[in-house]
């Protein structure tokens, strides 16, 4: 792979983990969905820059897809999911931010340990950045447990999308289109559908923290 | 043995059947009466009954059917073709590779099965529990009554009524047996519970409440119910000829000779006699027992009857 | 394809043309078409089943039907035996429900239903892998939940039958499952060859694993207890020409199941596997027909005596095996063939019953015998016809099932003497039972008829009975001729079975039964002939009837009273009940039954020495159910509320358990690869 394909594919994987880590810091929903559709460019990058470097029209169409869908369509609903008036604040998470700042970092180091068997598997400057990949899956799992409100937890869901579609596009470089469609698809429909019962919590409680789901237990 | 003479030997079984039953009622019932210290009405009398009752007027009770009519014919008819299958006189009856002790047991069920539904079809509280206690009582002899037959013919390695009898004939020393002991006291009991005698149901009572069989045909009248009285006669032959066959069949003719015809009739009449006193004569000294205990008395029976099968297989 | 393939191809051609008919077709038309394509389809089964029975095989093999796996199908005498039970019990069936179906049961589903649960049963008897088996096993068990399911709106009772059912068919598919699972893991593909050749190889205890496995989910498709407290809810709640499908075709299939595994693919197999057979089936007929002499519920009764006639069929294929085992070969056919023809016959007049009882249902709207009565008046072709299998369940001549208790006694006697070890202490218990349950039959039937059919109406109900429409008598009327041919016939079906008999025991050559007009036994000695036996009753009953006219008076018949003992008329109330019939019986079996009485007396307002209303309840519960099952539920429910503790509604905590989870998976990965 020639030096400046390697220099842009890791500028591309850095952009998408930083993009990651200010999810967890900002509190703002618009800021955060904003980073999402930045990180959604940034894998479409990394799609990008593999599609040139193999030179299939495939990998391309793939990239084209991903921005689509990554960093128009699913911001969008998400979007939608917000209330329409006010300034959507995040309400005060389960885990302030310094901490959750420095559990990110330990799933970090989790996810470099971890993943360091698949990387010696066949060492390359691509798969190299397969750590990253699984760094922001965590990440969006953690957003997804620790965050009150549903959009911020979708936006969770989708941080794990994005970090399993990242590792498979840098662990096998030949992800047949069918499948990233079924994917996407799937993901679409989640989304869809968690965006329908954000509005149906809000217009039932008046917001959409999830804790008061709990007067629901019987 | 020719065709025609097995179908002549069992027409003669049916006609001594048939003939024969009152008159072994009216032994029975005078053998009573002189051990009760009465006169009693003579041998004869059942037969004159039956021919005062066929001249009467037939009645149907209102809100009966077909069912009611037809129980006594079937009653009849599954007795008179047990009369031809069983080797009562002779073992050459053409019926004999038709029937053999499981479907001749089984015959004589439906009898008592036919008579049931009489009793439920009349609509009274009386029929209906003349039948519960009849079914009650077939239900709970039949595991006797199968074990018997099992015990009977596991030694003969067949269930066919002539090849047992002239397994039995051909084997003398095996009637003292204490397979044949047993299986002849439990089969004795199961005798004694489906002809309705005495420990388990009176004949001759006339308080409803602790009938069983004459509850079921306390609605007949007439012929019809000359024929059930008569049924019951020959199914009390028949049962008493079976025990017979089963335990002693000395004297059943093997061949076709007009001779041993004869001495056979003679010596079945005879045993079926014997027999019938031998049970009047028990009669008196037993009381009618509570329904309830009734399962406890056909409970030992089925010890019995296993307990012969057991031994069938260790003394063999 | 040959003429059996054919025939099978057009059966299953059939049932999903009428699927299709339902689900697409005009709402006028649909109950006809479906009933009539399905009738169609019956027809072609019973033909697919005969020809196979007769020699001519079929296979065929789909491997792209299925991922991973394929389908296999191949139809031998023994499949064909089943496929025949099914299409005929599925004829009658399906031309009954045309009538049926009326009111309120011609929705899409519940017309679709019906066809594609048919095609699963033709369709098992021949799976010849164990993928096929299962995916048409699961097929049959869906397909009639939903049938059973069909009546939800109008009754509450069918919510909690479908669940009963669901729960133990699924616990049952996953013993079959994890049994023949078990056995195809020694084996190089899952067909059924494949099987039979790896089974040789298996450890004593690996077989017996396999065996019993199976023998716990067969079992309790064949409804043999403990595992039986689905069928006296599930039957009675269904549909009735459902229930005909479910209690004649399906659970025969829990017995096929025992001969393909424990025969054909195992290979025979040591002599208390087949003694563990002959146990269960001695407990299910004995207490199947003790509830069902005690139930007053006129299908729930005959949902308790499938029990009871499945107990006959597993002491028949106990004894089989147990001969087979001990080298009997002869008494092995003999006892095979016994326990096939009591399927058969179990079909015949299991199927009538259903559809009779039906009738009444659809007639009066209620199934408790204690409500019906005086039928025979107004309803004259149902009584005859459920009068018909009442005379072939009590197991009686000249009924259908008297021929294969006879068969299954026979077989019972000769092997005795020559049975093996073991067999002094097994046969006089399996021959007192049988004989019990024959008594009890007797009984039950007689208690069925009788206070159902017989005498006067109970309730206005009874009073107001119309006989069925006439699609419901001509479905009732081809069983009930099928009871009638296999009664007086059976001649010619017996010696068929003998190839069906010689797949689960090879050593069996020749046919145990043979002959034209008398059955007569091959090998040991034993004859009987039910056409003649039913030839010579009619002519006595016939020939006492005419001497009856000779000799009695010509007077005509007249109209009496009956005793009343001088209080007048008696109402319908003097009648004896079915509770009232099967008391003796209860008090006989109390220990066993434990019925329970409660007694409510209220008091007048005003003085406690005088009595309002009394109120008498009498419940015979399954006493099985409450030994076996109440504990079990007990500590599932108990582990259950414990769960409960960890779900306390709040979203962050479940989603916390995954990601903790997967991050603690995680770090021993990272550990261990280290």
């Amino acid at each position: 792979m020639t030096d400046i394909s390697v220099q842009l594919l890791y500028l591309a994987c850095g952009a998408f983990l930083l993009t990651a880590v200010l999810v967890v810091w900002r509190r703002e929903l618009a800021a955060i969905i904003r980073l999402f559709a930045l990180q959604g460019v940034a894998l479409s990058g990394i799609a990008a820059v593999l599609a040139v470097h193999e030179r299939s029209l495939e990998h391309a169409v793939l990239a084209a897809g991903i921005c689509a869908l990554r960093a128009v369509i699913l911001p969008q609903v998400v979007r939608r999911a917000l209330p329409p008036t006010g300034p959507a604040r995040e309400t005060r998470p389960l885990v302030n931010v310094a901490a959750s700042l420095l559990a990110v970092a330990v799933l970090a180091l989790l996810a470099y340990v971890v993943a360091q068997p698949l990387v010696q598997l066949s060492p390359s400057p691509v798969t190299r950045a397969i750590p990253v990949g699984l760094t922001v899956v965590l990440i969006g799992f953690f957003v997804l447990v620790t965050r009150r409100r549903a959009a911020s937890q979708v936006i969770g869901f989708l941080l794990i999308d994005n970090g399993v579609t990242a590792v498979a596009l840098l662990t096998t470089a030949e992800i047949p289109l069918v499948v990233e469609l079924g994917v996407s698809l799937d993901v679409l429909l989640a989304v869809l559908v968690l965006q329908l019962l954000a509005v149906r919590m809000r217009a039932t409680f008046g917001s959409t923290e999830l804790d008061e789901l709990t007067e629901l237990r019987d | 043995m020719s065709v025609i003479g097995g179908v002549a030997a069992a027409g003669l079984q049916v006609l001594a059947v048939g003939a024969g039953a009152p008159l072994l009622i009216g032994v029975m019932r005078q053998v009573r009466a002189r051990l009760e210290g009465r006169v009693g009405a003579g041998v004869g009398q059942p037969w004159r009954d039956l021919r005062k009752l066929m001249r009467k007027e037939p009645l149907s009770p209102r809100g009966t059917s077909e069912v009611f009519r037809i129980a006594p014919l079937i009653l009849v008819a599954t007795t008179l073709i047990v009369a031809a299958v069983v080797p009562l006189v002779t073992t050459a009856s053409p019926l004999d590779s038709v029937a053999d002790l499981f479907a001749v047991v089984a015959l004589l069920t439906l009898g008592a099965v036919a008579l049931a539904l009489a009793g439920i079809d009349t609509g009274t509280a009386f029929g209906g529990m003349g039948a519960s206690r009849e079914m009650t009582i077939v239900a709970l002899v039949e595991p006797t009554l199968l074990l018997a037959v099992l015990a009977v013919s596991v030694r003969v390695g067949s269930t066919n009524l002539s090849q047992i009898v002239t397994s039995t004939l051909d084997d003398p020393a095996r009637v003292i047996s204490p397979v044949t002991v047993l299986a002849a006291t439990a089969l004795a009991v199961a005798i004694i519970a489906e002809t309705g005698r005495l420990p388990v149901d009176n004949p001759s009572t006339h308080l409803e409440l602790t009938m069983v069989h004459e509850a079921m045909v306390l609605e007949y009248a007439g012929p019809d119910l000359a024929l059930v009285e008569w049924a019951s006669a020959m199914r009390l032959t028949v049962f008493l000829g079976l025990f017979a066959g089963l335990f002693a069949p000395w004297g059943i003719a093997t061949s076709g000779s007009l001779a041993a015809l004869a001495v056979a009739l003679v010596v079945f009449m005879i045993k079926v006699a014997v027999l019938g006193v031998a049970l009047a004569a028990g009669e008196v000294f037993l009381a009618k027992l509570r329904l309830f205990r009734v399962p406890e008395l056909l409970a030992g029976s089925f010890v019995f009857a296993l307990l012969a099968v057991v031994a069938s297989f260790f003394l063999a | 394809m040959n003429p059996v393939g054919l025939s099978w191809a057009v059966a299953l051609g059939g049932t999903v043309a009428a699927a299709l008919a339902a689900l697409a077709g005009p709402h006028r038309s649909r109950r006809v078409v479906v009933g009539v394509l399905t009738a169609i389809s019956g027809a072609a089964g019973v033909a697919a089943g005969v020809g196979a029975l007769t020699g001519s095989t079929f296979t065929v093999a789909l491997p792209e039907l299925l991922p991973l796996f394929g389908l296999r199908f191949h139809l031998d005498p023994l499949g064909g035996v089943f496929v025949a039970v099914t299409g005929g019990v599925t004829m009658a069936a399906a031309v009954y429900g045309i009538g049926y179906t009326r009111h309120g049961l011609d929705g899409r589903v519940a017309q679709a239903g019906v066809p594609v649960f048919v095609a699963s049963m033709v369709l098992v008897p021949a799976a010849a892998s164990v993928a096929t088996f299962l995916v048409t096993w699961e097929l049959m068990a869906l397909t009639s939940l939903l049938l059973v399911l069909a009546e939800h709106r109008r009754r509450q009772q069918v919510a909690e039958a479908g669940l009963w059912y669901a729960v133990m068919t699924h616990l049952g598919l996953m013993a079959i499952m994890i049994g023949l699972v078990l056995l195809a893991a020694h084996a190089p593909d899952d067909g059924f060859a494949a099987l039979r050749d790896a089974a040789g190889g298996l450890s004593p205890a690996m077989s017996a694993t396999v065996f019993v496995t199976t023998l716990v989910g067969f079992s309790s498709k064949a409804g043999a207890v403990p595992l039986h407290a689905w069928l006296p809810r599930a039957h009675p709640e269904a549909p009735s020409h459902v229930s005909a499908l479910m209690s004649a075709a399906m659970v025969s299939l829990g017995a096929y199941g025992i001969m393909r595994v424990g025969f054909d693919l195992l290979g025979g197999g040591p002599r208390w596997w087949w003694w563990l057979v002959l146990a269960i089936g001695v407990v299910s007929a004995v207490y199947g027909i003790l509830q069902a002499a005690m139930s007053t519920d006129l299908k729930r009764m005959l949902g308790y005596s499938t029990t009871e006639n499945m107990g006959l069929v597993l002491i028949g294929l106990g004894a089989g095996g147990m001969f087979a085992a001990a080298g009997q070969h002869v008494l092995a056919g003999l006892a095979l063939a016994a326990a096939l023809l009591h399927v058969i016959n179990h079909a015949a007049f299991k199927t009538l019953l259903f559809l009779g009882a039906g009738s009444v249902l659809h007639a009066t709207g209620t199934r408790d015998l204690d409500a019906l009565g005086g039928l025979r008046d107004r309803m004259p072709a149902t009584t005859a016809l459920f009068g018909l299998g009442a005379l072939g369940a009590s197991a009686l001549p000249p009924g259908n099932a008297f021929v294969s208790e006879w068969l299954l006694f026979q077989g019972l006697v000769h092997g005795l003497p020559n049975g093996g070890p073991g067999t002094y202490v097994v046969v006089p218990i399996a021959v007192a039972a049988v004989a019990l349950t024959a008594g009890l039959a007797i009984a039950t039937f007689v208690k069925a008829f009788g206070v159902g059919f017989l005498a006067k109406p109970r309730t206005d109900a009874a009073h107001r009975a119309v006989e069925s429409p006439a699609t419901m008598l001509v479905g009732m009327g081809l069983a009930g001729a099928v009871c009638a041919a296999l009664a007086l016939l059976p001649t010619r079906v017996v010696p068929a079975l003998a190839d069906a008999v010689a797949v689960t025991t090879p050593a069996v050559t020749r046919p145990a039964v043979e002959g034209d007009l008398t059955l007569r036994l091959v090998g040991v000695t034993g004859s009987l002939s039910p056409l003649l036996l039913t030839v010579t009753l009619l002519v006595a009953v016939v020939g006492t009837a005419a001497g009856v006219r000779l000799v009695a008076t010509r007077r005509a018949r007249r109209q009496a009273r009956l005793w009343d003992c001088g209080a007048g008329p008696m109402s319908a109330r003097m009648e004896y009940t079915a509770t009232s019939f099967a008391e003796p019986l209860q008090r006989v079996f109390d220990d066993v039954i434990e019925p329970e009485q409660g007694v409510d007396v209220t008091h007048h307002r005003q003085s406690r020495y005088l009595v309002d209303t009394i109120v008498y309840r009498r419940r015979v519960p399954d006493r099985i159910e409450r030994r076996l099952y109440q504990p079990v539920l007990a500590l599932v429910r108990a582990w259950g509320v414990q769960g409960r503790r960890l779900a306390n509604g709040s979203v962050h905590r479940y989603l916390g358990y995954g990601f903790c989870s997967i991050v603690v998976a995680l770090v021993m990965l990272a550990v261990t690869w280290s």
